[in-house]
C-alpha cells in the first residue's frame, strides 16, 4: 500500500528506464530505518514525553508533569479530539477529509442538552438519537460525496455550515445548560460521571477514547471492510474494478465520522454541563492536525491507527507542558504549527522501500 | 543514510525549538510554594485565565492585571488564553493548578461549563476572583465587574443635558441580540433620557457589535431617517462604523456619535473621541487592576474578609479628557 501511484507504474511506457535507483541500504539499517518511518509517531510520543519530563517545572520535590493528577488532565483534555480523530483517520485513508466534525460535535452537545433537559427523555433515549442524528449527517454527507461526486472538502464545507446553523436554530443561539436532579427541566444525575473518573484516576472521557481507539485499531488490522478502505485510498479505480463496494464503504466511512463526532458531543456536554452551539469550532483541524502527526498520508492509502492515537496524545501532551511552563499563548501556537510541518516532513523523507 | 540524516535534522531541530521554547521563561514552580500562605516578603504565582485574548477588551484585561502586578514585590503573573473555547479553558485552570498557583483571577468564558472547575480551585483554599462575567453558585471569593445599566445611564443622562437639551432624533446600533450587554445597555440608555422628553429613539438595529456591520446598518438607517441628530452606539467600533457611512453620505459634521467601551489602545473608542469622531465615550471598566489591588489585600495584607461583589463605575469621556484619559488607563502612545 506504500506504493504511491500504481496505475503510473502501468501506464508507462516499457522502453523508459526506471529514472531513480532505488535506495540501497545494509539490511540492518534498512530495518532501523523502515521501523523509525513506520513508527514515526509513537517515537515522536517517546520524545515528546522524554522532553516533557526534563523540562516540567518540580514542585516540592514532584515532578509536576508526571503528577498523576496532571496525567490524568491530558489524558482527559485529548479525548474529544482523539475519538473525532479515529473517526478522521478512517475519512482520511480513502483520500478524503471531513471538516464539519467540529460542527457535529456542537449539533451533538446542543442535542444531548435539550433533550434531557427540554424534553425530560433518559440518558439511553438522548444517547441513542443524538449518535442517530450524527451518523445520518456523516452518511448524508458520504452519499453526496460518493454518488454525485463532489469533493468531499467542499461537502463537508457545506456541512459544517449546516450542523452549527442547526444547532443555532435548535437551541435558540444560546448554550443550554444543563442542571441535574429528577425534576422537570432537569437531566440524569448519572450523565454527570461523564465528567467523572473511574477510582479518581481514570477519567471517564479517556476510557471511552482508548477503548474507541483499541476498538478502531483493530478494525483497522482485521477486517475486509479496513483492506477496501485501504484499496479505495491508494487507488479507486483498481479498488472498483477488483470488486470492492467504493460508494458504500465511502457513506461508511463518513457515517462513522459522524457517528464519533457525535459521541464526542455527548462527552463534551456531560464535561461541560452545557450543550452550547458553538462550541467544537477549529476542533476539526485539531484532528486533522492528530493524523497527520500520526503519519496518515492525507493522499489517502496509508496510515494506521495506531499513529492517530499516539498522534493525539502527543499534542495534549505538548500543550500541557507549553502551559506547565507558561509559554506564551503565541508562541504555543507556533511551536505547535512547527511540529505538525515536522511530522509532515517525516512522512515525506520515507524512503519508498517494496 | 541521505534520508536518515535528514530525519534526523528535522527531529534535532523540533527538539531544540520545542526545549529552547519551554526555556524562554523562568521555573515557576521553584519560585512558588502551594503551601504559602499569606505575608509580605513572600513571592505568589497568579494564574490569569482569559477568555480569548483575541478580542481588544480581553488583551486590554490582561495588561492591566500584568501591568499592576508589576507594582507588587514578589507578584508574578501567568495568563492562559481559552481562545473562546471552554473546554480549553477548564484545562488552562486544571495547569494552573498543576503548577500551584496561590490566587486565581479568571474572566470565564461562559458561566455553566467554568463553574465546577473554579469551585475545583476553591475549595482546595486557592482565592479565586472571578472578572467580568459571572459564574454560577457563590463557590468563589470575589466578583469583580462593570454595570451595564449603568454605563447606558450615563450615557442617556449625558444625552438629555449636554448632547441633545434641545431634544433631537436618535437611532441606536445595538449589540448581539440575546447578549446581557445589549439588554443592559438599551435599558440604561432609556432610563437616562427619560428626563428629557424631546428626545425621541427614532430606530434601533443590531450591528452585533461589529465595525462593519455598524457601517451597514447605519448606511440603511440613514436612507429611512434623512434628519438623525445622534448615534448611540453600544460599543465604540460599531460608532466608528455609522460614522464612515454618514462621512460616505456627507453627513458626518451634522450627526453627532458615540460609543461605549473607551479601550486605551490606538484603534480604541478614546483616540476616536480625541481625533474628533466620536463626540464621547463611556469606560466599560476591565477590573484588571482592582483584581490585583484585591490579590494585594488577600496575599500580602492577610485580609480575610473582601467584599463578595465589587461593582465598578465608568468614566464619561469627551474630547477634555480624552488625552488624560489614554494615559492613566494606560495606553501607550
Amino acid at each position: 500500500m506504500n506504493s504511491p501511484n500504481p496505475t503510473a507504474v502501468a501506464e508507462a511506457p516499457p522502453e523508459t528506464p526506471p529514472r531513480r535507483r532505488p535506495i540501497r541500504l545494509p539490511r540492518d539499517r534498512h530495518a532501523i530505518v523502515d521501523s523509525f518511518f513506520r513508527f514515526q509517531s509513537l517515537f515522536g510520543l517517546v520524545a515528546v514525553f522524554v522532553i516533557a519530563i526534563a523540562v516540567s517545572p518540580v514542585r516540592n520535590g514532584e515532578n509536576v508533569f508526571l503528577s498523576s493528577g496532571n496525567l490524568a488532565n491530558i489524558v482527559r483534555a485529548v479525548s474529544e479530539i482523539g475519538i473525532i480523530a479515529v473517526g478522521m483517520t478512517f475519512v482520511i485513508l480513502i483520500g478524503g477529509i471531513d471538516l464539519s466534525v467540529g460542527a457535529v460535535l456542537g449539533l451533538a452537545a446542543v442535542g444531548s442538552a435539550t433533550l434531557m433537559v427540554d424534553s425530560g427523555l433518559g440518558i439511553l433515549p438522548t444517547v441513542l438519537i443524538v449518535l442517530f442524528i450524527g451518523t445520518a449527517f456523516g452518511a448524508t454527507q458520504g452519499a453526496i460525496v460518493a454518488r454525485i461526486g463532489i469533493q468531499s472538502f467542499i461537502v463537508t464545507l457545506a456541512g459544517l455550515q449546516a450542523a452549527r446553523g442547526i444547532a443555532r436554530m435548535w437551541s435558540g443561539g444560546l448554550g443550554i445548560p444543563i442542571a441535574y436532579g429528577d425534576g422537570p427541566q432537569e437531566a440524569p444525575e448519572a450523565f454527570s460521571m461523564l465528567s467523572g473518573s473511574i477510582n479518581g484516576v481514570l477519567p471517564v472521557p479517556a476510557l471511552l477514547f482508548l477503548a474507541i481507539g483499541v476498538g478502531a485499531l483493530l478494525v483497522l488490522r482485521t477486517t475486509a471492510f479496513a483492506r477496501h478502505v485501504y484499496a479505495i485510498g491508494g487507488n479507486e479505480k483498481a479498488a472498483r474494478l477488483s470488486g470492492v463496494p467504493v460508494r458504500r464503504v465511502r457513506i461508511a466511512v463518513f457515517a462513522i465520522s459522524g457517528l464519533l463526532a457525535a459521541l464526542a458531543g455527548i462527552i463534551h456536554a456531560g464535561q461541560l454541563n452545557q450543550g452550547s452551539p458553538n462550541d467544537g469550532a477549529g476542533y476539526e483541524l485539531d484532528a486533522i492536525a492528530a493524523v497527520v502527526i500520526g503519519g496518515t498520508s492525507l493522499a489517502g492509502g496509508s496510515g494506521s491507527m495506531g499513529g492517530t492515537i499516539a498522534g493525539a496524545l502527543l499534542l495534549g501532551i505538548l500543550n500541557n507542558i507549553l502551559a506547565l511552563n507558561n509559554i506564551d499563548a503565541n508562541v504555543q501556537l507556533v511551536v505547535k504549527g512547527l511540529v505538525i510541518v515536522a511530522a509532515a516532513a517525516l512522512q515525506k523523507l520515507r524512503p519508498r522501500i517494496a | 543514510m541521505r534520508y536518515a540524516r535528514r530525519a534526523a535534522t528535522i527531529l534535532a531541530l523540533t527538539a531544540l525549538v520545542a526545549t529552547s521554547a519551554c526555556s524562554v521563561e523562568d521555573d515557576p514552580g521553584t519560585s512558588s510554594d502551594a503551601s504559602a500562605t499569606c505575608g509580605t516578603g513572600k513571592d505568589f504565582l497568579i494564574g490569569m485565565s482569559q477568555a480569548n485574548n483575541a478580542e481588544p477588551y480581553r488583551q486590554v484585561m490582561n495588561d492591566d492585571v500584568t501591568n499592576a502586578a508589576k507594582s507588587v514585590p514578589g507578584f508574578k503573573v501567568v495568563v492562559s488564553d481559552a481562545a473562546q473555547d471552554n473546554s480549553k479553558q477548564v484545562a488552562d485552570v486544571e495547569n494552573f493548578l498543576s503548577q500551584g498557583i496561590n490566587l486565581l483571577i479568571i474572566s470565564p468564558n461562559e458561566a455553566k461549563p467554568l463553574t465546577a472547575v473554579v469551585k475545583k480551585a476553591y475549595d482546595q483554599g486557592i482565592p479565586v476572583i472571578v472578572l467580568d462575567r459571572k459564574v454560577e453558585g457563590d463557590a468563589y471569593t470575589a466578583f469583580i465587574g462593570g454595570d451595564n445599566v449603568a454605563i447606558g445611564r450615563a450615557a442617556g443622562e449625558y444625552y438629555a443635558k449636554t448632547l441633545l437639551p434641545q431634544g433631537g432624533k436618535v437611532v441606536e446600533i445595538s449589540g448581539l441580540p440575546g447578549s446581557t450587554p445589549a439588554a443592559e445597555r438599551a435599558q440604561g440608555f432609556r432610563e437616562g433620557i427619560a428626563s428629557n422628553p424631546k428626545i425621541e429613539i427614532v430606530a434601533s438595529q443590531t450591528a452585533e457589535w461589529l465595525r462593519e456591520k455598524g457601517q451597514s446598518v447605519m448606511d440603511a438607517m440613514l436612507k429611512a431617517n434623512p434628519d438623525i441628530d445622534a448615534v448611540y452606539s453600544h460599543n465604540d467600533p460599531m460608532a466608528e462604523g455609522a460614522y464612515l457611512a454618514a462621512k460616505a453620505a456627507g453627513k458626518e459634521t451634522a450627526i453627532k456619535f458615540t460609543g461605549i467601551d473607551a479601550l486605551p489602545v490606538p484603534s480604541g473608542g478614546i483616540k476616536a473621541v480625541e481625533q474628533g469622531r466620536l463626540q464621547a465615550t463611556f469606560q466599560y471598566p476591565t477590573g484588571g487592576r482592582e483584581a490585583i489591588d484585591m490579590a494585594k489585600k488577600i496575599l500580602v495584607d492577610c485580609t480575610k474578609d473582601v467584599p463578595k461583589t465589587t461593582t465598578l463605575g465608568t468614566m464619561q469621556i469627551t474630547k477634555e479628557n480624552a488625552a488624560e484619559a489614554y494615559t492613566t488607563l494606560g495606553g501607550k502612545q
